[in-house]
């Protein structure tokens, strides 16, 4: 994987560290990095985006914790082989937090009851599968 | 014993002020300023034009006497600092500094000597990248060379505090990017504590580990960029609702429309202020440009 792969937006309202950690979930859940796959390194990475390192240690550390990356000897980190974090559903689902709570909070503030946004929902997820 | 001393010296503030005051022509500038910078950290300073930056830095550098208060560097009174501590800081400020009647060749030549560590292939290498004529007068580059020049100089001596002025001011988009990524990786590799000042925003969010504000003379929301961007956001109240608005925000406007918009921080359970649950508030996370915005406004 090259540092390119990664995108930073330093205007955003999210801080880069999330915006990595949210890039590797993806793109480790959607099957893009493969288990084993050598990340690039942290200098690699900030020195790329001109960001500061500790923002990449950060983000790198979170998605260890998370058990999608690993430290692997000689190589740094690497996608982790048994990516437990994607196995399961409730993981999957939290990948999609930032944007169902951006969806409640929306609903909110058009005063819509839960109803009718679940029910649109429903119909949209029906129609993706 | 060596040890010990690498020990203390890792561990002693490169940067601390206290209750700084200062004045400038009968005008406040600073009413009381507390700071204090971790080694290795990357501060960025920011503020409106004219709002005491410049003089903020000036002061804790111990170029400029305060009415009142301390500062220190390195641990040591920063109006008394010793040659060796003098070498391991590099300092830029807006204004080119002297020697003007050298070429940048022979600035660094003859300043190169003051610095234990001062790395002359850098300064080569970065004369050629940032095209400046190395034998050339001083004097006859534009001040926007001049700058670079300075930040050449800072840079190859190697500083362990590094204290930059608005370098942005005088680098294209290209150099200014070489610039944040050499002062990023020297913070987080080499441990250089970088304190610099800048008004272009997206610079200091890619660098910077703590922001500070200047503002009306004292320094607000000091604290990690990653921190403000999740601990602040703007709370839009529509106007029939304005009387729940919460009392302690950092700023609060009025809309011709009777709606109200306040910049809320959360609480230490990290929820927001009650109002923000209000059917039809509405609260947008802010990038820091919006938020020093509304606050400066």
């Amino acid at each position: 994987m090259d540092a390119s792969l990664l995108t930073v937006q330093p205007t955003a309202p999210e801080p880069i560290y999330r915006q990595i950690v949210e890039q590797l979930r993806r793109l480790i859940a959607g099957g893009q990095l493969v288990a084993g796959e050598p990340l690039p390194s942290v200098r690699d990475v900030a020195g790329f985006h001109a960001i500061n390192p500790m923002t990449v240690s950060r983000a790198y550390g979170i998605a260890e914790g998370e058990g999608l990356l690993e430290r692997q000897r000689g190589k740094g980190m690497v996608v982790a082989a048994t990516r437990k974090a994607t196995q399961t559903a409730s993981h999957r689902l939290a990948l999609l937090e930032p944007q169902l709570q951006a969806l409640a909070r929306h609903a909110n503030e058009l005063e819509l009851p839960a109803e009718p946004v679940l029910r649109r929902l429903t119909k949209l997820l029906g129609e993706e599968r | 014993m060596n040890a010990v001393l690498r020990e203390m010296e890792s561990t002693v503030a490169p940067l601390m002020v206290s209750g700084l005051v200062h004045c400038y022509e009968g005008h406040n500038v600073l009413t009381g300023v507390d700071l204090t910078l971790e080694p290795g950290s990357v501060l960025g300073l920011i503020g409106r034009n004219g709002a005491g930056k410049s003089t903020l830095i000036r002061l804790m550098l111990g170029l400029l006497q305060p009415l009142a208060g301390e500062t220190f560097v390195f641990g040591e009174p920063a109006l008394q600092l010793d040659d060796a501590t003098k070498a391991r800081i590099a300092y830029v400020p807006q204004q080119p500094e002297a020697l003007a009647w050298l070429t940048a060749q022979q600035m660094f030549d003859f300043i190169g000597r003051f610095y234990p560590r001062w790395d002359a292939a850098f300064a080569k290498r970065m004369l050629e990248r940032w095209q400046i004529p190395p034998n050339k007068l001083l004097a006859k580059l534009s001040p926007g060379e001049r700058q670079r020049v300075d930040l050449i100089r800072a840079l190859a001596s190697q500083p362990q505090l590094l204290v930059l002025d608005e370098p942005a001011a005088a680098l294209d988009p290209v150099a200014r990017r070489e610039l944040l990524r050499e002062v990023a990786l020297r913070a987080g590799e080499s441990g250089t504590t970088v304190l610099f000042s800048t008004h272009i925003v997206s610079d200091l969010e890619r660098v910077a580990s703590e922001i500070a504000f200047l503002h009306q003379g004292k320094l607000l929301m000091r604290c990690s960029v990653d921190e403000t961007k999740e601990r602040y956001a703007r709370l839009w109240l529509p106007g029939k609702m304005s009387a729940a608005a919460p009392v302690n925000s950092l700023s609060r406007r009025r809309h011709d429309d009777g709606s109200l918009s306040l910049v809320v921080e959360r609480d230490a359970h990290g929820q927001w202020p009650e109002a923000a649950n209000l059917p039809g508030a509405r609260v947008d996370a802010l990038g820091l440009e919006d938020l020093f915005v509304e606050i400066a406004e």
